[in-house]
């Protein structure tokens, strides 16, 4: 088979490249129009479709993988600086996460080709995304210091990035056999404003001193990227606004990135999809404002050794050893300006298809009736897996997902699925996709079972969304 | 439109079964960070060579600036703590330390006094405590100088059987802030 190769070189490519939000419920569900932005070469029938602006495509999560907000403000009794002691301090991992992820549709649409099989979109929609891993060390530095112990405080716990950033986009989505379709998006990003913090190294340690009883040891090499937040910090508030809106519109720091798919029937039931997202970068010049410490310094206090220092009596020995140390690890700031890769994500998913035919309703020879299909048939089932991978700072974060989903009738359909990874081992969600004319409707959330105590959550996600959709008239 | 209704039935329902077990979010002003942070203060050494060498009974007298205390940062935060010395002395000199905090108009706030005896000697160390237990807390936010004064009591001849005799006065600072 000779799309065989071809997956094989996505998957190794995108196994190179994998660095948002898991939307597990819209992939690969094909009766919805965002679904092609999660993967180009999702095999869509329509004939056109539009999203209400603002309203076509709204998504949100929010995932915390060491404690909930409940864990702490509950109502238990329980000292509030206990429970950070024992919630928090003693058990959160340096793996362990909060993030967070919005993206909201400004415009989405799409049209067939007058070659059938060919399908475009384009559109424009915002997305903010933020991660911040648990900076242990720093944190056990701020509640308990650094006395009576000689442990080495990792300065590279910290770890963090996120941006706003307005994404502008087109896509082409290809039927390439009966078996292949290839789809790929084109990126341009507007980022308003971007930060990260994540190649930090270095650590802070007190040992045995040399001389005097203590020796403190400072070895960094951190810096924090900034773009965006100067400009946007000193606008008044009356001009924020169109300062914002100037950013989303090119005027802020631009970039290029690209999305990948491809579905491939393997036969008639079985069907399996991929797609790389955000393989691209941003270049930060409009606005950077960096802050760096690098370098080593150690200090023993103020060192008076006679006679040496019997030469300089009137030196302000305090004074140098400040100075020495400002020499040594300087904290400095820039405005050099940075590149920034996009968090790529990487969807795949295998599909078993089953029960009763349906009709297409893309313009094609196919279907449950058809002689000879130009397009794989449809089923009314289909059960399957799912994987995501996400490049995040501490590397590829993955979950896992089991599906199923039913079409029912024309009135649309419904997408179940389980998923597992690190902030939840009972992830059930549930998507739902209405159909009334040419109106579409969808709604879909995450982690039901969280909904029993909402507070008590690790993971809360949710997308909807609103188009109108025309399949034409078949033929 | 029934379609949108099942939808719009979907999402409220999921508002409307979703519930949360009451919290106390004014728990979070009882959050109380009070890091303990230490460092070396001040090193001091003389040899046996310098202490000979010197004309005077005084070895040593020296004011240094020492303001990190002082600074509001620390000054405004500073709960309790200690000052450690440790005085070590292999020369064969009877010797007086005198370690002596002044604050910005050089008044003196306050004294440690060591007296020390020539080798073999025990090593002294000593832990003077600041705040509530202790000196008044004001000593330590208004130190701005130290002043060090060593004093010889053994004349300038005599000289140690010991590898390279001195005298070193180490001491290192320990103290409790509140960051919030």
């Amino acid at each position: 088979m000779k799309t065989r190769p071809l997956i094989f070189i996505f998957l190794l490519f995108a196994c190179l490249f994998v660095k948002g939000q898991n939307k597990q419920l819209l992939y690969d569900f094909s009766d919805i129009p965002q679904s092609l932005l999660m993967n180009p070469a999702t095999d869509v029938d329509f004939k056109w479709f539009g999203g209400l602006p603002m309203l076509s495509g709204q998504s949100f999560y929010f995932g915390s993988s060491g404690v909930s907000v409940y864990d702490l403000l509950a109502n238990d009794g329980v000292d509030f600086n206990t429970k950070v002691r024992e919630r928090v301090l003693n058990s959160m991992k340096i793996s362990d996460e909060l993030s967070g992820n919005f993206q909201t549709e400004i415009l989405n649409f799409g049209w067939r080709g007058k070659n059938n099989n060919n399908f475009y979109s384009l559109g424009v929609y915002l997305e903010g995304d933020a991660i911040g891993y648990w900076f242990k060390d720093y944190a056990l530095l701020a509640f308990d210091g650094n006395a009576d112990t000689f442990r080495r405080f990792d300065l590279g716990h910290l770890k963090t990035r996120g941006g706003v950033v307005a994404v502008y986009h087109f896509g082409v989505n290809k039927r390439i056999s009966n078996e292949l379709l290839l789809g790929a998006r084109a990126k341009i990003y507007s980022s308003i404003v971007d930060f990260s913090s994540t190649q930090n190294k270095g650590y802070l340690q007190n040992t045995v001193g040399e001389n005097n009883l203590l020796r403190t040891t400072l070895d960094a090499d951190l810096e924090m990227r900034t773009s965006g937040l100067n400009v946007l910090r000193a606008a008044e508030e009356e001009e924020l606004a169109s300062l914002i809106t100037k950013r989303a519109l090119f005027g802020g720091d631009l970039g290029v990135g690209f999305d990948f798919g491809l579905t491939h029937q393997i036969n008639d039931q079985l069907v399996f999809t991929a797609s790389l997202l955000d393989l691209g970068f941003i270049y930060h010049s409009s606005d950077p404002k960096n802050w760096t410490i690098n370098g080593s310094a150690s200090s023993e206090g103020v060192e008076i050794i006679l006679p040496a220092d019997l030469l300089n009596p009137d030196e302000d020995f305090y004074q140098r050893l400040i100075d020495g140390i400002e020499e040594l690890a300087p904290f400095e700031e820039n405005l050099d300006s940075y590149f920034a890769f996009r968090p790529t994500k990487l969807n795949a998913s295998i599909r078993y298809n089953f029960g009763e035919q349906i009709e297409r309703e893309i313009d094609c020879n196919c279907g449950p009736y058809a002689t000879a299909n130009s397009a794989p048939p449809k089923y009314a089932n289909g059960i399957g897996a799912q994987l995501y991978a996400i490049n995040r700072p501490r590397g590829p974060q993955t979950a896992l997902t089991a599906f199923y989903s039913r079409r029912i009738g024309k009135l649309g359909a419904i997408k179940t699925t389980y998923t597992v990874d690190k902030f939840s081992q009972t992830n059930v969600g549930l998507g739902v996709n209405v159909q009334a004319g040419p109106v579409n409707m969808y709604f879909m959330a995450d982690n039901l079972f969280a909904y029993q105590n909402a507070l008590d959550t690790n993971y809360v996600s949710f997308q909807l969304g609103l188009n109108i959709i025309s399949w034409g008239s078949k033929q | 439109m029934k379609s949108f209704a099942v939808i719009y039935a979907i999402a409220a329902s999921l508002v409307f079964f979703s519930c949360t077990e009451p919290v106390d979010s004014a728990q979070v002003e009882d959050l109380s960070v009070t890091p303990t942070l230490e460092a070396s203060l001040l090193f001091v050494e003389a040899s046996e060579n310098v202490i000979n060498s010197s004309t005077d009974t005084n070895v040593f007298s020296n004011e240094f600036n020492f303001d990190a205390f002082s600074n509001e940062l620390f000054a405004e935060r500073v709960i309790d703590g200690s000052i450690t010395y440790v005085i070590t002395n292999t020369t064969s000199k009877d010797l007086e330390i005198e370690v002596e905090f002044l604050d910005a108009t050089l008044n003196l706030i306050d004294t440690e006094f060591f007296n020390i005896q020539a080798a073999p000697s025990t090593v002294i160390k000593r832990e003077i405590f600041y705040g509530p237990s202790g000196r008044n807390l004001d000593i330590i936010r208004n130190l701005t100088e130290i002043r060090v004064t060593a004093v010889n009591l053994s004349g300038t001849t005599s000289t140690s059987i010991e590898n390279d005799p001195l005298i070193k006065l180490q001491s290192s600072a320990k103290f409790r802030v509140r960051v919030r």
